[in-house]
Formats: structure tokens, C-alpha cells, sequence
């Protein structure tokens, strides 16, 4: 089909935009993904601190058009921050992502309950195309749809689709042009599908009168959400409010009514278009559920299932983990060895490089166990653990979908943060942002192996538990407990009185469609590498500054004289860069830093040298290891001691630590009880800018970051001090 | 005295009855929207393990609610 001249002039004009709409479990996603392919990217809608997915979508004309995914939402009265995305762009028109047109995706094995968004989205004036989902599982179940009747009955365009087989994509595509192409020519003109009763119909009129707001629908949209809608100024809230309060219009119940007769008008619709078969047969999900979310056994295959997760990642992750380490090892050796030895290749090896392996060490755990959680999310799993223990969470003032971000605070805090949008209430997402970073994230664990490697002897306790496996496990469990603890806290701390829901659908289990499965795993890396590994980057760069330079010509002094040292004790190379290395290092404003700072840790037993290594781990914790590496003269062995397993390099570290004294009162460092302090202010600690700025984001102010910061610091102050007071 | 109305918490296992309406207008709002209706046919299949939720079939479709959102259904005698 090839378009006509005019029709090209005119379409070239601007990008045309088309909006993805549906309810949670419609299997949105799963078009998205079929009609994009990878030609898609997540996008932040400025407002409404929702990120979306926008992708290309390619008509057989060759003319292309931008698809937006908008989070699942059950109507145009959101509940959630995630569900007020819909209403919040297609109440406004001057928006920049106003739709062209919407594709609306329903299930049409429930499609009773789907139509409700999709009237009111027909009453907003936008062309809309409704595409019928899991055709495949409606054949399979006995389902019979007449499309042409509901089209007739709706004025849209209709389609059977299946976005699992791939069924009717390419019709789907068709008629999505055709549909934009009709649009742009002549708009929509339709009779609204709900009356406006006359109270509503004098609201809508005073808004158009004083806002301009034409379509009598959006009008009244915009009165009904005059308190939030980021795009009204603030002259427009209280015109707003002062037309609600004058006409005594009861936001409330007028949204109860007015669905109540959507739901009146459009059921017969259904009711005539689709035949279900005389009886529900019964599935295999009503017997898996009997089993999985029992009473008993039900949690015990929920903690069953974590305790494989968690194994699955610590050993599948070992192997890619030292291969990106080695690569990145070799490489900056390589570069050590074929470039001038200057300021910029130590930026590049030491900084940039390092900074980078930091980063990218980390992408097969957080991978794996994002692949994880997003198999049990896809799988429908997830939905029955919110519901097992929505009960536990709110104790501790988290709601049953906090389960979700905890889980995957295993991994890295970013994603886990972004994914608690689908909490509605204010406070109970609140609190799960706040106590989420208390997990032990994946960056800990290098910490974790080395401390834990040096203080604690790798010996039997209680006849069969290894003293090391058990402080490691201590140290998750601290993590767990410290969140759960805040949140009771900031429950009692914390007021509102916003309504809180748990209400969720338990969708039918069915295999997971592996296409959305790895388009989720590859965000949540994504996620995570530009989010926080940009930071991480940003923050290697400045601390290779600062403990490559310092004030004066101290650092060339120390040079100088550690060359000195190293020639009267007869050191060989290898060793005599490792002394100049370590001499540099204390002699640079790091140095200095981890001077200033001894007095305020001194009561949890540690030294300067230690207060280093916080310094420059503050930003991201696991350049600890890097920064102990280099104080203690094992630069060279770097690799060495963050390995899993026993190495000549830490036996010869822990003998080098052994021999640490105080400066003042010659008494070593290295006691068990500094190690144990060290741990605890580890787990607990927020060292981590990328978390910080994600709070800062998801919360919209930097208040509650640095409230967050200040409380888990001073949590992680305290406790290493007392394990510091009790254990020496 | 005799109360004149059950809510869904009431409901024994596998016990299912009509919905009439709500008592609370917030939740009534949000149940609404995901075609809990009055005239829907409820049917609770079981309490969540530590209690205070409800795994329920309404018209066929499975969910999950709390028992504030339970309670606020009012269903038949």
C-alpha cells in the first residue's frame, strides 16, 4: 500500500503518538513486546515520576510511530502513582505525550471486568482501537467472541489478538494505521458512551467555562482530580476546588455511581458478543493454590523457593563474576604496560577502569536474580505471596507488595525502590523505600567475603555450621531485622490517613512468556548500570583523585622517601611499588581525610587508615576491598583477596593486618571485635549515592534521602559501636 | 441482636453468595473498578495464612483482599 502524496506531507509533520492502555493482567506488556520488538526504551514522563516504555512501532507504509506503555491502571480514578499516569496524560491535551490514538488491550476471557478504563477512554473523544487479548487461551477454554458485534456496538475498531502466539499482530498494525490515518483526516465524532448526569453536566460546563477544557468528559476529569493533576496551575486548583465546593459535588460517590453505569451499559454488550461455556471448568491453578497458598505449607515453599534463589545466585554468579574481574584485570594491565606511565593512564587503569569492573561485577548476581524474580512474577506466583503475607508487612507498615521490593533488594536497591510504585498508599511505599537498603545487596557481599575471611577462623561450631557461613548469614539476617525494625518504628513515627489497599488480582498460572521475561531482566540491568553504575563511576573517578593527589608535594615526598625505605630493606620491585603505593595513598587528601576523621571512629575501633577506606566507600561500598588492597601494600594482589575461596594473598593480608597497631597506644587494630564492628556498620551503613539519588527521585525532595541517610548511618554508628564495646 | 446483613468475611470455605453493596465509599471505589459489583457472585476460597486476608472468587476472576475490603461488601442473607 502506498500513500498518497498529501497523506505523507501531512503525517511527516509531526511524530505520531500512539498510547498502550489496558488493566494490570491484561497482558499489555506482552503486546508491547510483540509489536516493538527491542526498538523500545524506558522514558521518564515529567510530572508524574512514573518511568514508561516507549517503543517504534513500523507501518507497512514504512511511516513509523511511537508507542507508549502505559502502566497498568483499572480506571481513570487512580489509586496508585502507577495507575495516575493514564489519568494524568489523557486529561491533557497541551501534553507532549497526548496520544494520537489509543490501543486498549482487554482479556477476553474476562473481559466483563476489562471495559471499564476502555469506556471511559472513549468518552474522552481519542480514537481508540480495542484489541481482544489471549485469543489462545479464550479457544482453549470454550470462549466464542464475535468481534464485529462489539465493534458495531462500541463504534471502534475490533481484534482478536494473542500476545503470546503472535496471533493477529500484523492485522493489529493495519488497523492501527488505518485508525490514524481516519483520525488525522476527520476527528472522532461519537456519542458519549456514559450520560453525564446533570449535576456532573453543570460541573463540566463551568469548567469548560472558566479552564476551556472542551470535552465535557475530561472537564469533568479535571474536577474530579483538581487536588493532584501536575499539570493545573495552582489559579486552576482553586478555581476548581471553588466550582466542586459551590456545586457541592461529591467527587466520591459520583465515581461509584458513574462506574456503576458504565459497568450497567457495557455488561449486556459483552454479555451478547461472548459465550462462555455453560460451566467454569475447573483448572489446575484452584489445585496449585490449595497447595501453595495453604495455611501451613504455603509459607514454608515461600521460604523454600528464597532459599533457592538465593543459593542459585551465589553459585551461579561466582563464575562470570571472576571472568569480568580477570578481563578487566588483564586489560588494565595491558594498558599499564603499553602506555606512557602518567597522570592519565592511572585515570584511565585505576579510575575509569576500576570504576567500570565495579560495576559490572555485580551485573550477572542482580541479572540472575532478576531473572528469578521476574520468572515468579510472570509465572503469577508473586501475586499469591502479597496476598500470604500483606498481614506481616503491615505490622511493620508496609503493605503485602513491599515482599516484592524486598526480595529484590537482595540485588541492588535502584530497581528494588522503582518497584514499589504499585504501592498505592503514601506512607506504606514510603516506608519501603526507607527500609530497603537494609538488605544485603550484592555490593556487601565482597565486603562481606574479606572481612569475614580475615576476622573469623573457618571452623566447626555446634558440630556441623562453618563459624564463617554463619556470620554471613548473621550479617543477612541483621539486615532483614534492622528493615523490619525501622518500619515498625516509622509506622508509629509516620500518620496518615490515606486509604490503603491490598485487593489484587490472582491471575490464572501459566508459563511465563520468556520474550517479557528477558525485556524485564535486561531494564532492571539497565536499570541499575546507568543508574547506579553511572554514580559509581563518577564517584571512582573522584576518589582516584583524591588518593592520587594531595597538598603540596607531599605525595612525591612519600614517593621519595618509600623508594628510600624499600632500597634499605632490600625489597623487590613488586614490593617496592606496593610501599610507594601505600606511602602515596597516606599521603593524599584521602590520607589526610582518614586522619581528620580518626577521632569520630575511634569508638568503634578503628583506625585511620580503616577511616579511609570508609571515606572512600562512602559513595558506593564495595571500593572498600580496593582501598584495604592498596593500604595494606597488596595493590597488585587486588584480585586475590576479594576471591571466594582461601589465596596466598589473603594469608599474607592477614598477617600484614595482624601487625596494625594504634598510633597512640601501640595496641593492635585487628581484633575480632573491630572486624565484627566493621561488618555490622557495613550491613547497616547507607553507602550508596545511586540509592540515595533514587530516593530522592521516587520521593520528589532530597528530604527523605538525607532523613535516610542520617537514620541508617547513625543505626550503623551505634551498633558497631556497641559490638565494638561489648566484643573487646 | 441480630445483625441484618453478613459481609464477605462471613462466608465459610467454598461458600459463595451475591453481593448487594458497600458500606465504605473509598473501597467501594476501588472494588468497583475491578468489577467487584453489586450482583457479583463471591465465592471465598480461603484466609491468607496469618489471617486478616481473603482469597475470593468473584465472578469466576480469583482475588485477593484484606478484611477491611472483605467487610465492606454486603452481601446476601
Amino acid at each position: 500500500m502506498t500513500p498518497s502524496t498529501a497523506q505523507t506531507t501531512d503525517t511527516v509533520r509531526k511524530t505520531l503518538h500512539l498510547a498502550l492502555v489496558g488493566n494490570p493482567n491484561s497482558g499489555k506488556s506482552t503486546v508491547f513486546n510483540q509489536l516493538t520488538g527491542l526498538r523500545q526504551k524506558t522514558g521518564n514522563f515529567p510530572g508524574v515520576t512514573v518511568d514508561v516504555k516507549e517503543g517504534r512501532l513500523r507501518f507497512p507504509s514504512g511511516q513509523e510511530a511511537a508507542l507508549t506503555d502505559y502502566p497498568g491502571a483499572y480506571s481513570l480514578y487512580p489509586n496508585s502513582s502507577d495507575e495516575k499516569m493514564a489519568a494524568a496524560v489523557l486529561t491533557n491535551p497541551r501534553d507532549a505525550h497526548y496520544p494520537d490514538a489509543v490501543l486498549y488491550v482487554a482479556d477476553v476471557t474476562h473481559l466483563e471486568k476489562h471495559l471499564l478504563l476502555f469506556t471511559q477512554i472513549l468518552d474522552l473523544g481519542l480514537p481508540v482501537l480495542l484489541a481482544l487479548n489471549m485469543a489462545d487461551s479464550a479457544a482453549a477454554q470454550g470462549i466464542k467472541v464475535n468481534p464485529a458485534k462489539l465493534s458495531e456496538r462500541f463504534g471502534v475498531p475490533v481484534l482478536l489478538v494473542s500476545g503470546r502466539t503472535g496471533e493477529g499482530m500484523q492485522r493489529l498494525i493495519g488497523e492501527l494505521e488505518k485508525l490514524l490515518r481516519a483520525s488525522l483526516l476527520t476527528p472522532a465524532e461519537r456519542k458519549p458512551f456514559y450520560a453525564l448526569t446533570e449535576l456532573e453536566k453543570q460541573v463540566a460546563e463551568a469548567v469548560r467555562h472558566n479552564l476551556g477544557v472542551t470535552n465535557p468528559y475530561q472537564a469533568l476529569l479535571v474536577a474530579h482530580h483538581n487536588a493532584w493533576l501536575p499539570f493545573l496551575r495552582p489559579a486552576d486548583r482553586e478555581t476548581l476546588a471553588a466550582i466542586v465546593q459551590t456545586k457541592n459535588f461529591q467527587s466520591l460517590r459520583t465515581q461509584v455511581d458513574e462506574t456503576l453505569d458504565r459497568f450497567d451499559r457495557f455488561t449486556p454488550i459483552v454479555q451478547e458478543a461472548v459465550q462462555h461455556p455453560p460451566t467454569f471448568p475447573s483448572t489446575p491453578t484452584d489445585k496449585l493454590d490449595e497447595v501453595l497458598t495453604h495455611r501451613v505449607a504455603g509459607p514454608i515453599i515461600f521460604f523454600g523457593v528464597m532459599l533457592l534463589i538465593f543459593q542459585a545466585i551465589f553459585d551461579w554468579s561466582d563464575y562470570p563474576m571472576s571472568w569480568i574481574e580477570h578481563g578487566f584485570g588483564s586489560l588494565s594491565d595491558w594498558l599499564k604496560a603499553v602506555m606512557p606511565a602518567t597522570w592519565f593512564t592511572d585515570l584511565l587503569t585505576d579510575g575509569i577502569l576500576a570504576g567500570l569492573s565495579g560495576i559490572l561485577v555485580f551485573v550477572p548476581q542482580i541479572a540472575l536474580l532478576f531473572l528469578l524474580v521476574t520468572i515468579l512474577e510472570e509465572v503469577g506466583y508473586m501475586a499469591r505471596v502479597v496476598f500470604m503475607f500483606d498481614k506481616t508487612m503491615r505490622r511493620f507498615g508496609m503493605n503485602g507488595r513491599s515482599v516484592v521490593a524486598l526480595i529484590s533488594g537482595g540485588a541492588c536497591a535502584v530497581p528494588a525502590i522503582m518497584s514499589t510504585r504499585t504501592i498505592g498508599n503514601w506512607q506504606e511505599r514510603l516506608i519501603t523505600i526507607f527500609v530497603t537498603p537494609f538488605i544485603s545487596c550484592s555490593a556487601r557481599i565482597p565486603v562481606y567475603l574479606v572481612l569475614i575471611g580475615l576476622a573469623v577462623p573457618a571452623v566447626t561450631v555446634w558440630g556441623i555450621f562453618n563459624a564463617q557461613t554463619l556470620v554471613f548469614g548473621g550479617l543477612y539476617a541483621l539486615g532483614v531485622v534492622a528493615a523490619f525494625l525501622s518500619g515498625w518504628v516509622l509506622k508509629k513515627v509516620l500518620r496518615t490517613r490515606e486509604p490503603s489497599y491490598l485487593a489484587i488480582e490472582l491471575p490464572v498460572y501459566r508459563m511465563p512468556h520468556w520474550k517479557n521475561v528477558w525485556h524485564t531482566v535486561w531494564e532492571k540491568v539497565l536499570a541499575f548500570v546507568l543508574g547506579a553504575g553511572k554514580i559509581i563511576l563518577y564517584v571512582s573517578i573522584l576518589l582516584w583523585g583524591l588518593s592520587r593527589f594531595g597538598p603540596g608535594n607531599d605525595i612525591s615526598n612519600a614517593a621519595v622517601s618509600a623508594k628510600q625505605e624499600a632500597v634499605g630493606q632490600n625489597l623487590n620491585e613488586e614490593e617496592t611499588e606496593d610501599l610507594m603505593a601505600q606511602r602515596r595513598l597516606e599521603a593524599s587528601y584521602a590520607g589526610q581525610m582518614g586522619r581528620a576523621i580518626e577521632p569520630a571512629i575511634r569508638p568503634l575501633g578503628y583506625d585511620w587508615k580503616i577511616g579511609i577506606a570508609l571515606l572512600t566507600s562512602f559513595a558506593a561500598r564495595e571500593v572498600f576491598t580496593g582501598t584495604l588492597a592498596v593500604l595494606y601494600q597488596m595493590g597488585s594482589a587486588e584480585g586475590d583477596i576479594t576471591a571466594r575461596q582461601e589465596t596466598k594473598a589473603k594469608a599474607t593480608l592477614r598477617a600484614t593486618m595482624k601487625k596494625e597497631t594504634f598510633r597512640d597506644n601501640g595496641r593492635p587494630v585487628y581484633t575480632m571485635a573491630t572486624a565484627l564492628s566493621l561488618l555490622v556498620f557495613y550491613a547497616l551503613a547507607m553507602q550508596c549515592m545511586s540509592t540515595l539519588a533514587v530516593v530522592s527521585r521516587e520521593t520528589g525532595s532530597w528530604k527523605w534521602a538525607l532523613w535516610q541517610f542520617l537514620f541508617m548511618s547513625g543505626l550503623a554508628y551505634l551498633g558497631a559501636w556497641a559490638v565494638y564495646q561489648i566484643f573487646s | 441482636m441480630q445483625r441484618r446483613y453478613r459481609t464477605v468475611p462471613d462466608l465459610k470455605s467454598h461458600e459463595s453468595a451475591q453481593a448487594i453493596s458497600f458500606e465504605n465509599p473509598v473501597l467501594a471505589c476501588k472494588l468497583t473498578s475491578m468489577g467487584v459489583l453489586p450482583g457479583a457472585r463471591i465465592e471465598m476460597v480461603r484466609q491468607s495464612p496469618f489471617g486478616n486476608a481473603y482469597y475470593v472468587k468473584v465472578d469466576g476472576v480469583r482475588m485477593a483482599l484484606r478484611w477491611e475490603e472483605a467487610a465492606s461488601i454486603l452481601i446476601e442473607v
